[in-house]
C-alpha cells in the first residue's frame, strides 16, 4: 500500500518537474515580454550540450550544470540586443524570428557536431522501496522544481532587481521616468530565460541522449504549461504544472509517454475553451 | 421605451460599477450620461452594449430580453456605436471602414449611394482612399459617426464623442448629432462637457459611484443643487 | 474650413429597404471582384502580365523532359497550403503554426483511403474530397475550441503547432503491426506507401496522374482556380471582414459581426487548402511520412508566407514558388545548409522586410508605374 502510494508520488512529482523545469524559462520570457520564445527547445539543447562538454573536460556535474545555464544566458542576452529588442511591438513577428533562430541552431549543431553526442550517465543510482528501483537523481530534480520556485519567487518579489523588473514590464513608461535602463532589464530578464532553459537541458542532459532536434521534446509540455498557466509564473505556470503532472502521469502509467502527451493537448484544448485567460486569469478573479 | 435596464449590478472586485440601476430612453430623444469620473458612466455604457455582462439585473432592447446576447447581436438588432478612442480602421482607406460598416445592410448601388451621402454627411468628400489612421482626429471621430449611422440605427451610443475636439468641431459635432435626431434616430451619449450637453440633450441622468443619482432635463439637472456637489465633491481628476 | 453637412444625410427609405437589388447578376459581381482592396493588382496592365505568366506555365512542358515537369509539379503541390495560411495569418490575423497537421491528416486520410478502396471509377477523386474534408473537420474542431474560447493570436500558434508535434510523435510510433486501418499499415517512422497516384475516369481506360506532363497541368490549373476564387473571395464581404478582424476585431465585432464565426470560417478555409496540398504531396509521389509534421516542416510554410508578404495572396504565392525552388536548388548542395539558408531568411523578413519582401517589391514597382495614381 504505501509503496503503491509512494510509487504514485515518485510519478507525479517526476512530471510536475519536468513541467517546471521544462517551462519555467518560456513562462518568464513570456509573462514579462509576452514573447513566446519558439527558440526555447535550443536554449535547452544548448545548455546540454555545453553541461555535458564541460562534465566531459572533468568539471564536477553541478558546475558543468551551471556552466550550461550560463552559457544559455550569455547567447540568449546576445540574441535579445541583436534581433529581439526590434520586434517588442510586433508580438507575433518576434515569435516568428524566434521560430528562424531554432531552425539555424538545431541544423547548425547537427553540421557542425553531428547527430548525436556523446553524454553522460545519470548519476547518484537508485533505491528500492517495495521491489521497485527509483531513480535517485530523479528525486533530485523534484527538489530542484521546488527550490527553483521558492528562488524565483523570491527574486521577483524580495529582491530590488526583480521588483525594478516586475514595475519595467507593468508600466514600462513610469520606470523610465524614474531612471529605469528598460532596455537592460529586458535584455536581462530574456537572459533569465533563456539561462533558465539551459539549466533544464543541463539538468535533464544526464538523463536522456543528445541530439540537436532534443529540444523538440521539450516543446509540447512546455508549451501546454504556459497555455494553460497564463501570464503569471507563481499563480499560473506553477499551479498548472501540478494539475497537468497529475494528468501525464496518469495517461503515462495507463498508456506510455506519447498518451501523456496527447493527454496534455487535449486537456490544453479544452482548457482555452473553458478558461480563456489561463489559470492565472481565472486565479486572479478576473472577469469571464 | 426603446432600451430598459432593471436592476442592473455589476462589481469588478469589491467595487461596484453599477448598482440597480434601472434607467430608461425614450424612443426620439438624446439623452447624456454625466458624472464624475469613476462615477460607472463607462460601464453603464458597456454593459448596455454587452462589452460587459452584469451580475444580475437584465437589459431590454425595443421590449425584447437581450441580456444574455453578445455585442454583435444587440448591433445587430439596430443599437450602435461610437467609441471614445476613435474605433476605426486606420490602415484601411476611408472607403474600406464605410464598406466594413455597411455591406451587410447594403448591396451594389444602395451602398454606394449611402457611402456617397456619408462622405458628404461626415465632410470626408474626396478623402475616401485615404487611409482612416491619417485624417485629423475630429474626422477620425466624424469617420466613425459616419460609420455608426450609415445604416439607420434605431439607438446610437456615443462614449465622450467630442473627446479632443476643437470647440469649433464640437460644435459641428452637435448640430451634426441634432440632425441625425431629426432624422429619427435615439442617441445616448456619455459626455464630459456640460456645454456640448446643454447644446444636444433633451434629458440627462447623473451618474454617482455607480448609482443613478438624477434625472431630468437639461434645466432640471442644472438648478439641481446636489449635482453641482458631487462634482465639486470629487477628488480625482 | 470643411465640416460636416447638417442635412446631408437623408435616412430615406431606400437605406431601409429590406430587399436589396444587385445591380449586376451574380457571376458578373463575382468576376469583378477578381479586383479589389483585399487583392493587389488591377487594370490592363497586370492582367497582361498574368496571361503572360499562365501562357509561359503552359508551354513550358515543352522545353523540358518529363521528369523535370514532374518535378515542377512537385513546387505546385505547396502553393495550397501557402495560400490558406496566407488567409488565416495575413487576412484574418490569427498566426497557425500547425498547418502541416491538416496537411498530414489529409496525407495520411487519402492513403487510407486508396490503399483500402483503390482507384477504380475514380475513386481517387472522391478520396481527395474525403481526406480534404477530414483536414477541414479537424479545423472545425480545434478552430472551435481556441476562437470561442476567445485565444489570443500567439496562443493560436502554440497550440496548432502542438498539435502537429503530437500528430508526429504519435504516428512515427506506429511501426507495429497493430497499427494498421484496414488494409493500410501506417509503418511508423518510415510512413505510409504505395498508394494509388490521382485518376481522372476516362471513356477507355483511367487517366494516372503520376508525376508527370498531365500532373503538371492538372495542379497548374486547381492552382489558378483557387488563386482566382480566393482573389474573388477575398474581395467579396467575407475577405472584408476577415481584414476587418485582423485590423481591429473589437470594432469588427460592434460593427455587428460575429468575429468568432468569422476566424473559424477563414480557419477552415485554411486547414482544407493545406489537407488539399497534403492530398497533392501523397498522391504525387505516393508516400507520406510522419516528418511532414515535423517543427521543421511546420517551419516551412510560415517562411514562404512571411517571405512572400501574407497580407496579399499574388504575394503569398509569388514568394512560395520562389522559395520553394530556392530550396530546391540549396538542396544540392545538401539539406541541412537549405535548412539554415531558410532560417537565415526568415530572421532578416521578419527584421528588415516585415511585409514580405515580394509584397514589398510589388508595391514599389506599382507606385514606379503610377506615381500619381492611388494603387497601393
Amino acid at each position: 500500500m504505501l509503496s503503491t502510494l509512494f510509487s504514485f508520488f515518485y510519478q507525479f512529482g517526476d512530471a510536475f518537474a519536468f513541467l517546471v523545469i521544462a517551462s519555467m524559462g518560456l513562462a518568464i520570457i513570456f509573462g514579462m515580454m509576452g514573447v513566446i520564445n519558439l527558440a526555447h527547445g535550443e536554449f535547452i539543447m544548448c545548455g546540454a550540450y555545453t553541461t555535458v562538454s564541460l562534465a566531459q573536460l572533468g568539471l564536477p556535474l553541478p558546475l558543468a550544470i551551471i556552466g550550461g545555464a550560463a552559457v544559455a544566458g550569455l547567447i540568449g542576452m546576445l540574441l535579445e540586443v541583436t534581433i529581439i529588442r526590434h520586434l517588442y511591438h510586433r508580438p507575433l513577428d518576434s515569435i516568428v524570428a524566434t521560430w528562424g533562430l531554432s531552425m539555424i541552431a538545431t541544423q547548425g549543431v547537427l553540421i557542425v557536431l553531428g547527430s548525436t553526442m556523446q553524454g553522460v550517465g545519470t548519476p547518484l543510482g537508485s533505491f528500492t522501496v517495495g521491489g521497485f528501483s527509483y531513480s535517485t537523481y530523479r528525486m533530485v530534480l523534484m527538489g530542484i522544481a521546488v527550490l527553483l520556485l521558492v528562488g524565483l519567487y523570491l527574486l521577483f518579489y524580495h529582491t530590488r532587481a526583480g521588483v525594478i523588473a516586475r514595475a519595467t514590464i507593468q508600466l514600462p513608461r513610469m520606470a523610465r521616468a524614474t531612471g529605469v535602463d528598460t532596455g537592460r532589464v529586458y535584455t536581462l530578464t530574456f537572459g533569465l530565460g533563456a539561462a533558465l532553459a539551459g539549466l533544464a537541458g543541463g539538468l535533464y542532459a544526464p538523463t536522456m541522449t543528445l541530439v540537436p532536434t532534443m529540444g523538440a521534446t521539450f516543446m509540447v509540455e512546455s508549451f501546454v504549461t504556459v497555455v494553460i498557466g497564463g501570464g503569471d509564473i507563481f499563480l499560473g505556470a506553477a499551479p498548472a504544472a501540478a494539475i497537468l503532472a497529475v494528468i501525464r502521469s496518469g495517461m503515462t502509467a495507463w498508456q506510455g509517454q506519447l498518451f501523456g502527451q496527447i493527454g496534455l493537448l487535449i486537456t490544453v484544448i479544452i482548457v482555452i475553451r473553458v478558461l480563456p485567460g489561463g489559470l492565472s486569469g481565472w486565479i486572479l478573479g478576473g472577469r469571464k | 421605451m426603446i432600451l430598459q435596464t432593471k436592476g442592473l449590478c455589476k462589481r469588478f472586485g469589491g467595487v461596484h460599477v453599477a448598482r440597480n440601476i434601472d434607467f430608461g430612453i425614450e424612443a426620439g430623444e438624446i439623452h447624456c450620461l454625466i458624472g464624475p469620473n469613476g462615477a460607472g458612466k463607462s460601464s453603464l455604457f458597456r454593459l448596455i452594449l454587452g462589452a460587459h455582462r452584469p451580475d444580475s439585473g437584465s437589459i431590454l432592447f425595443r421590449g425584447e430580453d437581450v441580456t444574455g446576447l453578445p455585442s454583435f447581436a444587440r448591433i445587430r438588432k439596430g443599437m450602435s456605436v461610437k467609441f471614445q478612442v476613435p474605433g476605426i480602421f486606420k490602415d484601411l482607406s476611408v472607403r474600406q471602414n464605410l464598406v466594413i460598416s455597411f455591406q451587410h445592410h447594403l448591396h451594389g448601388h444602395d451602398l454606394e449611394a449611402t457611402i456617397q451621402r456619408v462622405l458628404a454627411f461626415a465632410g470626408l468628400e474626396g478623402l475616401e482612399e485615404q487611409a482612416a489612421g491619417t485624417l485629423s482626429h475630429g474626422r477620425q471621430q466624424w469617420l466613425e459617426i459616419g460609420m455608426a449611422v450609415g445604416v439607420e440605427p434605431q439607438l446610437l451610443l456615443l462614449d465622450e464623442p467630442t473627446a479632443g475636439m476643437s470647440p469649433e468641431e464640437t460644435r459641428q459635432t452637435g448640430e451634426m448629432l441634432r440632425a441625425l435626431n431629426a432624422q429619427g434616430v435615439t442617441i445616448l451619449a456619455v459626455e464630459h462637457d456640460m456645454s456640448f450637453v446643454q447644446q444636444i440633450a433633451d434629458r440627462v441622468t447623473v451618474l454617482h459611484f455607480g448609482e443613478i443619482f438624477a434625472q431630468g432635463s437639461v434645466a432640471e439637472i442644472i438648478s439641481h443643487p446636489g449635482v453641482a456637489d458631487i462634482y465639486l465633491g470629487a477628488t480625482d481628476d | 474650413m470643411t465640416g460636416p453637412g447638417n442635412s446631408g444625410l437623408s435616412v430615406g427609405p431606400s437605406l431601409i429597404d429590406a430587399t436589396p437589388k444587385r445591380q449586376r447578376n451574380t457571376l458578373a459581381l463575382w468576376l469583378s471582384r477578381l479586383e479589389g482592396p483585399q487583392t493587389i493588382g488591377r487594370g490592363r496592365g497586370f492582367w497582361i502580365t498574368f496571361v503572360l505568366a499562365v501562357l509561359a506555365a503552359a508551354i513550358y512542358p515543352m522545353f523540358v523532359d518529363g521528369w523535370t515537369v514532374g518535378n515542377t509539379a512537385y513546387f505546385l503541390v505547396w502553393t495550397f497550403m501557402a495560400m490558406g495560411l496566407g488567409v488565416i495569418w495575413g487576412y484574418a490575423g490569427s498566426l497557425s503554426f500547425g498547418q502541416t497537421a491538416f496537411f498530414g491528416l489529409a496525407g495520411y486520410g487519402y492513403g487510407v483511403l486508396t490503399l483500402n478502396f483503390g482507384a477504380a471509377y475514380g475513386f481517387t477523386l472522391l478520396a481527395l474530397v474525403l481526406a480534404v474534408g477530414l483536414a477541414a473537420l479537424l479545423a472545425v474542431v480545434l478552430g472551435y475550441f481556441m476562437f470561442y474560447g476567445r485565444v489570443q493570436g500567439v496562443f493560436i500558434g502554440i497550440v496548432t503547432l502542438s498539435v502537429t508535434l503530437v500528430f508526429q510523435a504519435f504516428m512515427a510510433q506506429t511501426a507495429g503491426p497493430e497499427w494498421a486501418i484496414g488494409a493500410a499499415r501506417l509503418n511508423g517512422f518510415n510512413g505510409m506507401s504505395g498508394m494509388p497516384p490521382l485518376t481522372i475516369p476516362w471513356p477507355g481506360g483511367d487517366v494516372l496522374l503520376y508525376a508527370d506532363i498531365a500532373l503538371y497541368y492538372v495542379l497548374l490549373g486547381l492552382m489558378l482556380l483557387v488563386y482566382l476564387g480566393l482573389r474573388m473571395l477575398l474581395n467579396a464581404p467575407f475577405g472584408n471582414v476577415l481584414v476587418a478582424i485582423r485590423e481591429n476585431p473589437e470594432r469588427a465585432e460592434m460593427l455587428g459581426y460575429d468575429v468568432r464565426r468569422y476566424q473559424l470560417l477563414g480557419f477552415v478555409l485554411g486547414g482544407a487548402l493545406a489537407g488539399l496540398s497534403g492530398v497533392l504531396y501523397t498522391a504525387w509521389g505516393q508516400y507520406i511520412t510522419p516528418s511532414s509534421m515535423s517543427i521543421t516542416a511546420a517551419a516551412l510554410p510560415v517562411i514562404w508566407v512571411a517571405f512572400g508578404g501574407r497580407k496579399d495572396v499574388t504575394a503569398t504565392l509569388i514568394g512560395t514558388l520562389v522559395m520553394i525552388f530556392l530550396y530546391q536548388w540549396l538542396t544540392i548542395y545538401g539539406s541541412q545548409y537549405a535548412i539554415v539558408v531558410m532560417g537565415v531568411i526568415l530572421v532578416l523578413t521578419v527584421l528588415f522586410a516585415p511585409e514580405g519582401i515580394v509584397l514589398s517589391l510589388m508595391r514599389w514597382i506599382s507606385a514606379r508605374l503610377k506615381p500619381a495614381g492611388g494603387r497601393a
